[in-house]
């Protein structure tokens, strides 16, 4: 299909004002008048609260107003799964961090004092911050309910016939790191009551429609009394899914005749915001001698914190990925998200699916090495293909572009196989080189629950064209590339479209910006809205041509009958000719993917009409004296269906490996310990090498264009992919993220001991 | 007390207090909201402003330190009469910004660097942003923009 707006490489919406200072970020927004909110939380990791004393803070000079949980008007509880979370805590905290008070100041310094001024007793409670202790019969309970969060089960085949039918049988334990999102602008936003006394809450956010949802819930008022309208985003990652200041917002701004405005500072942001979920897998993989794969069993713990947030998407996600994109015939997988005393652990990046990728690779990399098969012919000897059968018994009739990215990284890994083994003979004494490999899959859209997208466009009587969509637009490309594929459905310059995005009194409900699902179901919903307009368009330029409808050619903004192009009337021809003033065309389109939900006890259904596939192949460098790993290069293939726009495509690409080396390497946050930039380090432009992005387009029937998702999927395979390289390079298998500094020179110094004895 | 300095190249001359950090007098002070606070410690530089011509954290300087000085934020780096500085043209070009609260200071970050080294090598580019944090682009296309920058100003016989 020849397409003029979608594949095309066009500027992106919103760049000119970003370059320029003037985007504004909810930081930017001027509110005159508006007080200052900020949250006192808890000391201690868990406790009984015995008495909020506020009297002496309430007498601070420019503080206006106190509230606590009795304040909250409706239910004082939320979450985006399992509601488990209060806005106020008034009983009892969970983590250190947990909010106790709300105070509206007239500036920063009054609202300090005032939280300075609080007296809060706690009686401390014994606390759990390892999710297997926190399973023991005798640990605190943390919630009523225990604390066993949820638990996912997958049983396909007969495992343990599969193992004995196995010539080699691997079983290792991995371990993943606690993570910090790390989004470069913190929680922000401000708030204030309109004139017909709606809560309007101008917020950074992912997911403005669940964020409405949740606030009409807490305020215990009908949907209408809210609007939320999401600023320029900074970055969310996951992180902005769950509500942050929100709650504090909206509370502040529905008691008092006053703006009000909060921000995190970048401690809060840590100390307060969900974290990526840590996970101790055991993994247990069989093959034949003849490189086929026969039974993989997995025993999954994530620790998901205090709270639920998305705990049990993440226990799910991990549990039905767990193969990897590999035919296994015989699997059975055991996934608990377990509460602790702990920063709560949330969405972030994948959920799920990056931390399960380490466990299922390093496996397949060392099935291969003990058969003798090359990582890259092992994975293609397994790859899924048309008609292979998923873990949860899903059939993939399409899209399936697995083994097109293993072929495309090939002669890369050829390459830099070649490129290490010159480097090691030419390089300094105590470095060594190595490539490893890594694949992935990744469904795109919630798992096993519908989660449609809907959209309008919308053309007025002067031939303005206006798409709506709820979807946000969190730095990812989601406005462009909306605008892209209705430009290209509507046969229009993409300049041409107007967009009005992310406001819930303006839009409806697009689902939130996660799960790599905006190209996919929101650029299916704008497609259909589109298809719409273009359908009435036609109707109307046929009627102005005296043609019928099927013999009307629409094309680059202009309209003509058949072979009659000369003469072609613009889109605001027709309109002018065709409509009266108020009248406008309208245009609705709606995407649901089909999904089923699983079966509790087999984890049987579908839980995405469609997965991403990537590929990935990464040289690095190890200094076995300082402990320091390197990655040199690093080539990533990966189907997205169709690269509506390839720039964003390869931005996400960039994007994820460079998360994915700060994942690999050294990001690690300590719960009650890491508080800053200082101490939680993230990639700089030094860490990340020169990437290689390669688009492999195997299109998706249900897709917009046949596109699918890759904003996640670009992440996925690089963790893995560098412990496999290390491997290559020094022999060991590191079975635990980050292989930071301490861990290699660990490693060094047991491999010297060893050789000390012999 | 009262603190004169060049702003964007026009005098300004306010009261203020001696301590005030210098990211709050741009942004609250005299409403330039294009300078942005991500960390407030000096560990990101989102709020990098040129001082002098040199890349200075707005987030750890305070006003009295401006005293005297000429100092430009991202809304007074074009000329006027252009709408973008070529650096800003080669962002936009190479697609170097996703969510674009690091760009600022990486465009002003990226003006000191081809002042003092017209054609950096993508080496040198990375070490010279490496106190600019961005975690969405992995860097490469703003490496991309740098180089494009680069070349753009040269053609052009400017220096950044
Ligand atoms: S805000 Fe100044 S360095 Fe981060
Ligand atoms: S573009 Fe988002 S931090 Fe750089």
């Amino acid at each position: 299909m020849i397409t003029k707006v979608v594949g095309k490489r066009v500027e992106r919406v919103g760049i000119l004002d970003k370059v320029t200072g003037k985007a504004k970020y909810g930081a930017d927004l001027e509110i005159p008048n508006a007080l200052i909110l900020k949250v006192y939380r808890s000391p201690v990791p868990h406790g009984i609260v015995r008495k909020i004393d506020t009297s002496e803070a309430a007498g601070v000079d420019g503080v206006v107003r106190i509230f606590t949980a009795k304040d909250i008007p409706g239910e004082n509880l939320y979450g985006i799964i399992n509601k488990d979370q209060p806005v106020l805590t008034g009983e009892k905290v969970r983590f250190e961090g947990d909010p106790i008070v709300l105070v509206a100041a007239e500036d920063e310094e009054s609202a300090d004092r005032a939280l300075a001024a609080l007296r809060v007793e706690i009686d401390e409670l014994p606390a759990v911050f390892d999710p297997n202790e926190a399973l023991k019969p005798e640990a605190p309970s943390i919630h009523e309910k225990g604390n066993l969060l949820f638990e996912r089960k997958i049983v396909k085949g007969d495992v343990e016939k599969g193992f004995t039918a196995s010539d080699i049988v691997i079983e290792e334990t991995y371990e993943t790191n606690m993570l910090e999102h790390a989004y470069i602008e913190p929680e922000v936003g401000v708030a204030y009551r309109d004139e017909d006394g709606c809560v309007v809450v101008l917020v950074t956010t992912q997911n403005p429609h669940s964020d409405h949802a949740q606030l009409v819930s807490i305020l215990g008022v009908e949907p209408e009394k809210v609007r939320v309208i999401q600023t320029e985003t900074g970055g969310g990652f996951g992180g902005k899914l769950d509500i942050s200041v929100q709650p504090f917002l909206a509370l502040a701004a529905y008691h008092l005749d006053r703006p009000v405005r909060m921000v995190y500072s970048r401690e809060e942001s840590f100390q307060a915001t969900a974290k990526r979920h840590p996970l101790k897998i055991r993994m247990k993989t069989g093959a034949t001698r003849d490189g086929k794969l026969t039974a993989m069993k997995a025993e999954i713990i994530a620790d998901t914190g205090a709270y639920g947030s998305y705990g049990i998407a993440v226990a799910t996600r991990a549990a039905v990925h767990a193969t990897g994109p590999y035919e296994v015939p015989n699997v059975y997988v055991e996934s608990k998200a377990v509460y602790t005393n702990n920063n709560w652990s949330g969405a972030m990046r994948g959920f799920g699916v990056p931390q399960i990728a380490v466990a299922h690779e390093s496996q397949m990399d060392k099935l291969a090495e003990s058969l003798g098969f090359d990582p890259i012919t092992f994975r293609m000897m397994n790859a899924f293909t048309t008609g292979s059968v998923t873990p949860t018994g899903q059939t993939l009739n399409a899209s399936v572009g697995i083994r097109e990215t293993l072929k495309k990284i090939r002669p890369y890994y050829e390459q830099l196989l070649r490129e290490a083994d010159a480097t090691q003979l030419s390089g300094l004494t105590g470095m060594k080189y190595g490539v490893g490999v890594a694949s992935m899959w990744y469904g795109i859209g919630n798992t096993g629950h519908p989660n449609p997208s809907s959209a309008q466009i919308e053309v007025d009587h002067e031939g303005n064209v206006t798409l709506f969509t709820g979807a946000a637009d969190i730095g990812q490309g989601s406005d462009t590339v909306l605008v892209q594929i209705a430009a290209e459905t509507l046969g229009l310059p993409f300049d041409k479209i107007h967009l009005v995005r992310a406001d819930t009194t303006l839009t409806t409900d697009a689902g939130a910006t996660s799960a790599s699902r905006q190209t996919y179901i929101s650029g299916r919903a704008v497609y259909e809205a589109a298809l719409e307009v273009r359908k009435q368009l036609v109707e109307r330029a046929a009627k102005v041509f005296k043609v019928p409808a099927n013999l009307m050619v629409c094309e680059g903004g202009f309209f003509f009958p058949q072979y009659r192009e000369f003469q072609k009337l613009s889109l605001t021809d027709i309109i002018r000719r065709s409509l009266v003033p108020g009248e406008v065309i309208r245009g609705e389109g709606y995407f649901n993917p089909e999904t089923t939900s699983l079966d509790p006890e087999t984890g049987q259904g579908v839980p995405y009409t469609t997965y991403a596939f990537a590929s990935q192949v990464s040289l690095v460098e190890v200094d076995l004296v300082t402990g320091q790993v390197g990655v040199v290069k690093t080539i990533s293939a990966h189907d997205v269906g169709k690269a509506v726009n390839p720039a964003n495509v390869e931005g996400q690409i960039f994007s994820g490996v460079a998360m994915g080396i700060g994942m690999g390497l050294f990001e690690q946050f300590y719960p009650r310990k890491t508080k800053s930039l200082d101490t939680y380090l993230i990639p700089t432009a030094m860490d990340v090498p020169e990437i290689t992005p390669v688009i492999v387009e195997v299109p998706e029937p249900t897709g917009p264009f046949g596109a699918k998702g890759v904003g996640e999927p670009a992440l996925i395979p690089t963790a893995p992919a560098i412990l496999n390289a290390i491997h290559h390079a020094t022999g060991w298998w590191v079975n635990r993220i980050p292989a930071d500094l301490e861990t290699i020179r660990g490693l060094t110094s047991a491999d010297e001991m060893e050789k000390s004895k012999s | 007390m009262k603190i004169s300095f060049t702003l964007n190249g026009k005098p300004v001359s306010c009261d203020l207090p001696s301590n005030r950090r210098v990211v709050d007098v741009l942004r609250e002070d005299l409403g330039l909201m294009g300078t942005k606070e991500a960390c407030g410690t000096g560990e990101c530089g989102a709020c990098t402003i040129l001082v002098d011509g040199i890349p200075r954290l707005s987030c750890l300087m305070l006003a009295a330190q401006l005293e005297g000085r000429d100092v430009t934020t991202i809304e007074g780096l074009s000329k006027s009469g252009e709408t973008l500085h070529p650096i800003q043209q080669a962002f936009v070009e190479a697609g170097a910004v996703q969510c674009g609260f690091c760009t600022p200071g990486m465009v002003l970050a990226t003006t000191h660097l081809l002042s003092e080294n017209p054609r950096p090598t993508r080496e040198e580019i990375r070490e010279a942003l490496s106190g600019n944090i961005c975690r969405c682009t992995g860097y490469q296309k703003i490496v991309d923009a740098v180089e494009l920058a680069a070349e753009k100003l040269t053609e052009k016989g400017e220096t950044a």
